[in-house]
């Protein structure tokens, strides 16, 4: 209990009123930055909770359609998250995952989800700072913005 | 125009007679002279029906993917405009159509004509649309008579065109008619609703997938959706897309389409035709084609050496962090 407050207290935010709760989907690559969030979270550093992290073997398994999914079933934000390009545990999985990534970023602004709703970026295993800093900067635009009321997507 | 459809059938004609192909895709009129349907042309003798003018919008291109593997080993003729070889190309580059198989003729097109625009000019059904030079003359069932400037009716993808001409063909029924100087795609009327904030375009996609009845038409009719029984739209596991038919889900449903033939659809506009509800499809199309132009320059279906963007890299492609 002690613990739970201490997080949100170095988030610097108070917990959420019902309703008021934003949710925010992380879809992570299981080589890089699932690990760099595991070293994360062992390291104790603090993150925003609103984060709920989807393990896939690669980036290049991610569709991009899992990221509209998520936006339909009513996420407020999603990350996606790998391996640095060259990093890559399958070699090249995250270069042809980046063209898709890039065109949904630029496709998302056109179905009415405003930009800082949707990011990806690179994490690798020993980042858990970055990995820290990478998810307060996320969620923390995602709760400016507010839950999401779409009626298209 | 008629030298076209001349030819067209003189070299249907010559291919059903030395059997070098089964039969012969082409374009015929339709129950009345104001529509031009797909026509299939089995032997020689037959050609006379088939006819090139500019209601000629089908892209046949579509009956090369569901018919290439029934029979399985039918040699097709086709006949196909500048956007239409555009798809046939596409799938070429992924060896979904095999080249030995197909005999392209290809036509210079001048733009076709939007028939729904036509007949929303009238209250009565259009049962005769004629042609000379470049005016367009529509009748009606009540004998109602408009003309109209064809450049006027023509699509929206046709009056923005930059290969009016077939990329791919091996045989040509005219000569290339011009083609522009400036190949630089132009994207039509989706600056409009680019300019749209969040909200508001989420209130027009909203107001137009709301009437979605998810028929399946536009993924019929479009030439580069090629997985069939395969595809995630209508099967329920995985569960990507439901079976409830609102607005999210229809929406859903077009997403899938539109990011599974992202690399291969140069947005030839089939399945904005095929809509029975009228959803502005192009606006996705367009707008992710778009987005591919500038994020590496590639546009689909215009040479049979490239590769399609999605089945390649380059280690130092320009976006995302590094």
């Amino acid at each position: 209990m002690a613990q739970a407050t201490d997080t949100t207290q170095a988030a610097g935010t108070t917990p959420p009123d019902a309703g008021d709760e934003v949710k925010v989907v992380g879809i992570v690559c299981n080589w890089c930055s699932y690990a760099g969030a595991d070293g994360a979270g062992t390291a104790r550093l603090k993150q925003e909770f609103e984060m709920r992290l989807l393990r896939v073997p690669c980036t290049g398994r991610i569709d991009p359609l899992f990221a509209i999914k998520a936006f339909e079933k009513g996420a407020d934000g999603v990350l996606i998250s790998g391996c640095h390009p060259g990093d890559c545990h399958y070699s090249e999985g995250n270069y042809y995952a980046r063209r898709k990534f890039e065109l949904l970023d630029r496709m998302l602004p056109f179905l009415g989800v405003e930009p800082d709703r949707f990011k990806y970026t690179w994490v690798s295993a020993s980042e858990g700072a970055r990995w820290q800093k990478v998810v307060n900067e996320f969620v923390g635009k995602v709760k400016a913005l507010g839950p999401r009321e779409g009626r298209a997507l | 125009m008629s030298d076209r459809q001349a030819k067209i059938r003189e070299l249907a004609a010559a291919a059903l007679a030395e059997d070098r192909v089964d039969y012969f895709i082409g374009w015929k009129q339709g129950i009345n002279p104001s529509e031009a349907i797909p026509a299939f042309v089995r032997s020689a003798d037959e050609v006379d029906q088939l006819i090139w003018n500019p209601l000629s919008h089908h892209n046949l291109t579509t009956f090369l993917k569901r018919k290439m593997p029934d029979p399985p080993n039918a040699r097709i003729g086709v006949c196909v405009k500048g956007c239409d070889s555009r798809t046939l190309v596409a799938l070429l580059q992924e060896e979904l159509v095999d080249k030995e198989r197909i005999y392209v003729v290809g036509v210079p097109c001048d733009g076709v004509i939007d028939r729904r625009r036509v007949e929303k000019e009238f209250a009565d059904e259009v049962v005769d649309i004629s042609f000379s030079g470049d005016v367009v003359t529509a009748t009606t069932r009540c004998g109602d008579s408009k003309e109209f400037a064809k450049g006027d009716m023509t699509f929206d993808h046709c009056n923005t065109c930059r290969y009016p001409n077939p990329v791919y063909a091996d045989d040509m029924a005219a000569d290339p008619v011009p083609e522009p100087e400036d190949r630089t795609p132009m994207w039509g009327s989706i600056e409009e609703f680019e300019a749209l904030s969040p909200a508001e375009k989420d209130a027009k996609l909203a107001d137009a997938f709301e009437t979605c009845i998810r028929c399946f038409a536009c993924i019929h009719a479009c030439p580069v959706c090629v997985c069939w029984d395969q595809c995630v739209n209508r099967c329920r596991r995985p569960a990507l897309v439901g079976q409830r038919v609102d607005t999210k889900e229809n929406l859903m449903f077009q997403m899938v389409h539109m990011f599974h033939v992202a690399g291969r659809c140069p947005s030839c506009g089939a399945c904005d035709r095929a809509c029975p509800v009228e959803i502005p499809l192009y606006l996705l199309h367009r707008k992710m084609n778009k987005e591919l132009y500038d994020m590496l320059g590639f546009e689909p279906g215009v040479s049979l050496e490239e590769k399609p963007a999605f089945q390649t890299f380059k280690l130092d492609d320009p976006f995302g962090e590094h």
